[in-house]
Order: structure tokens, then sequence, then C-alpha cells
């Protein structure tokens, strides 16, 4: 009941791109089955961004892939759930028509940008490609010539250094290269899995920069998905905390950062922070590791490693608990309520 | 770039002469002289020795690796012992024959290898792979003259249909060809597979499935072409080696080769024709790596980059 309260809330105030419900997928191999993202729903609006937050393994690429489709086919399997973009289900979209959706309407921007770039390729011509597969007003090649020096200048490379190969750029230079192909046909839709994670600090503030700034002028949504919450604050709208293939805290940055009451795990990752102004001997990391994806705890997934554990968290999927779209899923809270 | 090839030709002198030195240890290493072969088992000792002071063979092995060697910048290859002919004559006779063995076998291996090796990769664990894979390890662990001597008994005896041995015709070349083709097709198609497998499951190709390119594409543009290295590794070598004459196979079908006439001037032992067969086969082998190395500098750009800066 909640879930949908919310949803429409959505919808009255802003138009929604993408809404995803109940998303599950699963892993097959012949000796097990991970459960990588177990039923999580959430929604993007019109240029709208939200951040994807959780460690590694918390189902956060496997849920941006499953958008993409481009899920592992031999032993990735959407089993349940949604895609609604545009109010069509992407789940069930045949390949060839997903393949119009890929790189036109929503685009990808991957984590390593050393190797999500094909090393004996011209920059200028894996841009072109882009262009070129997407090409439905048949624009002349000398147009689309034109297009892939405007978008080098966009993300800030001369035009001249299009017939150059990867390795000719920098880490950086790169990124802004894959910036300039996920944008090429700009899409309403783009998903940013960690694109800042393989980059020094300083150039990790110019890409994130520029991608705000082309966000803005571009009026594309975006799933930015993060470890790191200091890339969170100056990006997103809205944020989404995942543990284990799941949403356990979801509300808008305010809600996330300054909210009063929040979910033990997203506690956990702030505790994880260090704080310039308070001086600690010690960071305190949250005991214990991620559960085993093949072999999830009953009950709340993070109760093992939650110092607020009660004898209910071990047999009870927590309900949900939602104040003004700030979404908690825990006893603990529902408790206090 | 030139500098680089005139740098790689540069080293063809000096294994040159250390070939040239090993086939000379060695010949000299195996038992009794040419006269001997020559004259036979009944002859006088005063004839061969005179027989062997004409051919030089009275000398040290070493001052006639000398003399071979300044004979060879001179541009003489000699004559040899047996025929009393040119050396460079007898190579250059049974060379074309052994070119036309060797590039119609590598076609034939890379026409088979490459596209089998993509399925085989692209279409991992289906039954495409399995046998794909099962008969190039076959392949790869049969003995080449087992192999040819099965064809012809399958292809010439019972059925009739392909002539067994001389190379007169192109269809004298048929069975010859596919026993030499079929063993490199399966380290072809093996490496292909291996490389394939792994180059599609790199992040540039997920990229380019993430543009919406068809598979296709993905697949031949993308994932092969940066595949291609290693491939274009083994067909090379493979081609070098079969330059330097099939030997087992050029028996087995008895074509008049460069590798027959190797293995006539070794049970005649005749130093100058061995060593000519020798020096020829080493040279055409270093142009074919050398052939192979360009290739890559086309193929990969960060290999261009890396010839042109060295």
């Amino acid at each position: 009941m909640a879930e949908l309260t919310q949803t429409q809330e959505l919808r009255e105030n802003q138009d929604v791109l993408l809404e995803i419900n109940n998303l599950t997928v699963v892993y097959k191999s012949d000796e097990e089955i991970v459960h990588a993202v177990n039923g999580i729903s959430f929604q993007v609006g019109v240029k709208e961004t939200i951040g994807l937050v959780g460690e590694t393994g918390a189902g956060k690429t496997t849920t941006a892939l499953s958008i993409m489709r481009l899920l592992p086919e031999r032993t990735g399997f959407i089993e349940g759930g949604e895609i609604l973009y545009n109010g069509m289900d992407l789940v069930t979209k045949p390949q060839n028509e997903m393949r119009m959706i890929r790189g036109s309407l929503i685009s990808m921007i991957f984590q390593d940008p050393m190797t999500s770039l094909n090393p004996i390729m011209t920059v200028g011509d894996q841009i072109y490609e882009s262009l070129e597969i997407h090409n439905t007003d048949n624009k002349t090649r000398q147009q689309l010539d034109e297009r892939v020096n405007e978008l080098l200048t966009l993300v800030g490379i001369q035009p001249r250094r299009k017939k150059e190969f990867p390795h000719q750029f920098s880490g950086g230079m790169k990124q802004r290269i894959v910036i300039a192909i996920a944008l090429a046909c700009e899409p309403q839709l783009l998903i940013a899995d960690e694109p800042t994670t393989a980059l020094d600090v300083t150039i990790q503030a110019q890409v994130l920069d520029l991608m705000r700034e082309l966000k803005e002028k571009l009026d594309t949504s975006m799933i930015m998905i993060t470890h790191d919450l200091g890339v969170v604050a100056e990006t997103c709208d809205k944020v989404a905390i995942m543990y284990a293939g799941e949403i356990v805290e979801r509300g808008s940055v305010e809600d996330i950062f300054e909210g009063k009451q929040h979910h033990p795990y997203t506690e956990g990752l702030f505790g994880a922070i260090p704080n310039l102004e308070e001086e600690t001997d010690r960071l305190s990391p949250i005991d214990g590791l991620m559960p085993n994806p093949t072999d999830l705890p009953s009950g709340c997934k993070f109760h093992p490693r939650c110092k607020y554990c009660m004898d209910i968290c071990r047999e009870q999927v927590p309900p949900v608990y939602l104040e003004d779209g700030h979404m908690i899923a825990c006893h603990l809270v529902v408790k206090e309520d | 770039m030139s500098k680089y090839i005139f740098k790689r030709l540069l080293i063809v002198i000096p294994t040159m002469l250390a070939v040239i030195l090993i086939v000379f240890l060695l010949m000299n290493l195996t038992p009794s002289d040419p006269a001997s072969v020559i004259l036979g088992p009944n002859a006088t000792q005063e004839a061969k020795d005179k027989l062997n002071q004409e051919f030089g063979y009275d000398k040290p092995v070493l001052v006639r690796y000398f003399d071979y060697v300044v004979n060879l910048v001179q541009g003489d290859m000699g004559t040899t012992y047996t025929t009393s002919r040119s050396v460079f004559t007898e190579v250059t006779m049974r060379f074309p024959t052994t070119l036309k063995l060797a590039a119609i076998g590598i076609t034939l291996a890379v026409v088979l290898g490459v596209p089998l090796g993509i399925v085989a990769a692209v279409k991992q664990y289906s039954i495409f792979d399995i046998i794909g894979t099962a008969t190039s390890m076959f392949m790869a662990s049969v003995p080449g003259f087992w192999l040819g001597l099965m064809l012809i008994l399958l292809f010439a005896l019972k059925l009739g249909i392909l002539p067994s041995y001389g190379n007169a015709t192109w269809v004298h070349y048929i069975l010859p060809s596919v026993t030499l083709a079929l063993p490199v097709a399966a380290s072809i198609l093996r490496m292909t597979r291996t490389t394939m497998l792994e180059s599609i499951r790199q992040d540039f190709v997920r990229t380019a499935r993430a543009k919406g390119q068809i598979e296709r594409k993905v697949i031949f543009k993308h994932a092969l072409h940066n595949a291609l290295l290693p491939v274009v590794t083994v067909a090379g070598t493979e081609f070098g080696f079969l330059l330097g004459g099939a030997v087992v196979i050029e028996q087995v079908f008895s074509i008049n080769g460069v590798g027959k006439l190797l293995l006539e001037g070794i049970r005649m032992k005749d130093v100058p024709l061995v060593t000519g067969c020798a020096v020829f086969i080493c040279f055409l082998f270093m142009i074919v790596m050398l052939l192979v190395d360009i290739l890559y500098a086309y193929i990969d750009p960060r290999i261009r980059d890396r010839y042109t800066r060295a």
C-alpha cells in the first residue's frame, strides 16, 4: 500500500521515465544459483538523478545491466518484476528492439575507461560507430563527422585528436571519450556505473563536473552507481541504498544525509567515512562481510551484521516504513513508530 | 617503421652464420664421409681419399665452414657432391613445388580453422564447440605420415578418386595439402577459440553492445579483430615451417620438394646440399616472421607505435 502511494505521489509531481517494480535477477550455473537482485523497486523521474549506493556485490551493476538487457546470456536471468521505460516493459522486449533502445534512448558508462574502449579503433571511429548505428534520419557521412567533432569539443577534447587511439589518451581523457560515446545520440537515460572509481581523485572531480554539466545541458536522467557517498552528495537528487540485492533505504539526498531515522546499514556506511572535523583514532567499519548471495540469511538480510538485531529480524522480512517518500525497510524503525 | 625493418633484416646475418655452423658441426658428427657413400662399400681407401680431397672434405670442419661462408657471401652456394650441379639450381628447382604445397596448405588451414574457432567460441559448450574442440584435439595429436597414409588408403585405394603420389597436376596436390592443412587447422582453431573467448568477455565488447551494435558486428569488428594477433602468429609460424618443406609428407606422397631434397642430401652426406637447403629454409622462415611482425603493426596501433619509437 505504502509503495503505491509513493508511485502516485511521484506521478503527480513529476513524469516518471523509468519505473522498476519488484525486479529479481539471478545468475545460474551448474552448481549454484546466485541471488543478485531480490525484488527491488524504484523510479527515476525525467531529468532526475538517482544514486544506487552499496558495497561491491550488492547488485548495483546487475541492476544496471538488467535495464540495458546486457546480462551475460547463458548465466544471467531476470526472474521476475518489470522495468517500465516510458510505460513499456523492457523485460519482455525482443533483443532486436532492445538494440534500438540501447545507445539511443538509454546509454551506459562503464567503470573502467582503460578497458571499455576498443584498443585498435580510433576514438573518432568509436564515437562515429554509435552515431551510425542510430542514424535513423539518414545523415551524411560528413554530417556525422561534424557531430563527432562537436561531441569531442563537448567533453573537452580537441577534435583533431579523433584519429588517435585509446592508448594515446590518459585515463580521465578516456572516460571523457566514453562519456562522448554514451551521449552521442542524446539519450534520455544515462546509467553511470562507478564512472570515477578507476580515476585519480582530482580527475574524478573534473569528470563528475563534466557529467553534471552535460546532464543539465541535455536534460538527461541519470542512474549513478557508486559506493562513494561523496559522489552521491554532489550529483544525486535521490538515493537508494542497496544491500544483498535489496534496497534497504531510499529517499531524497536530504533524507539520506540529514534525515533523523536511518537503516542501520546506512548508519554503518556513514560511520565508515572519515570526518574532517571530529578527531577519531579509528574509522568504525561495519563488522562482518556481505552474505553469500547463494545462501542468503533468513528474515532481514542484514541481521547477522546489525548491532540492533532483534529476534524478529532473524525470522521475518522487515516491513517497509515510508514517510514523505523516505523509505526504510527495518523492524527497528517500524517498532519505534 | 623502415628503421625497424632494416634492424630486423640485419639480425638475419648472425642467425644465418649460426645456422650454417650448426649444420656443419652436426654433419661432421655423423659417421662416414661423402666419398664412402657415393663410391659404395667396395671402393678402395685410395679412391675414397681422392674423391674426398676433390670435395675439399679432407680439410678440418671449421676451415670448411669458413670457406663456405666466404663463398656464400660472394653468392656461391657451391655444387652438390652427388650430382655436381649448382646447389642454388637444385633448391630453386624444387622450391615452387614446396611453395605451392605450403600456400595451399596454409590457406586451407586458415579457411577451416578461423571460422570454426569463432563458432566454437561464440557458441561455447554447444555441440559445435564440443565437436570442433574434440576433432582439433584429435587432428593435432595424429602424426602427419599416418594421416597421409590413411587418406591415401581411403581416397586413392578404396575410392580411387585421387592420385596417391607425384605432383603432375593440381589434383595431385589435394591429398598432400589436406594432410598438411588438417593439423595446422586444428592448432589455428584452438588458438582462435581461446583468444576469441578471451576477447568476447572484454569490456569494450560490452561497450559495443551497449551502443546497440548488431551482434554480427560486435563479434567480427570488435572481438575478432582484437583476437587476431595470436592467430596470425600461429598461422605465420606454421607457414614458415611448411615452406621449409614438409619433409615427412613429401616423402609419403613422393613429391619432389625441398623437404625431400634435404632428406636425400642428409642420406648422401652431401654437405653443400644440406647446408644450401638449410640456408634457404632459414632465410625464408625469417622473412615470413618479419612479415608477421609487420602484419602485427598493421593490426594493432599500439605495436605500430612501439615500432616507430624503437
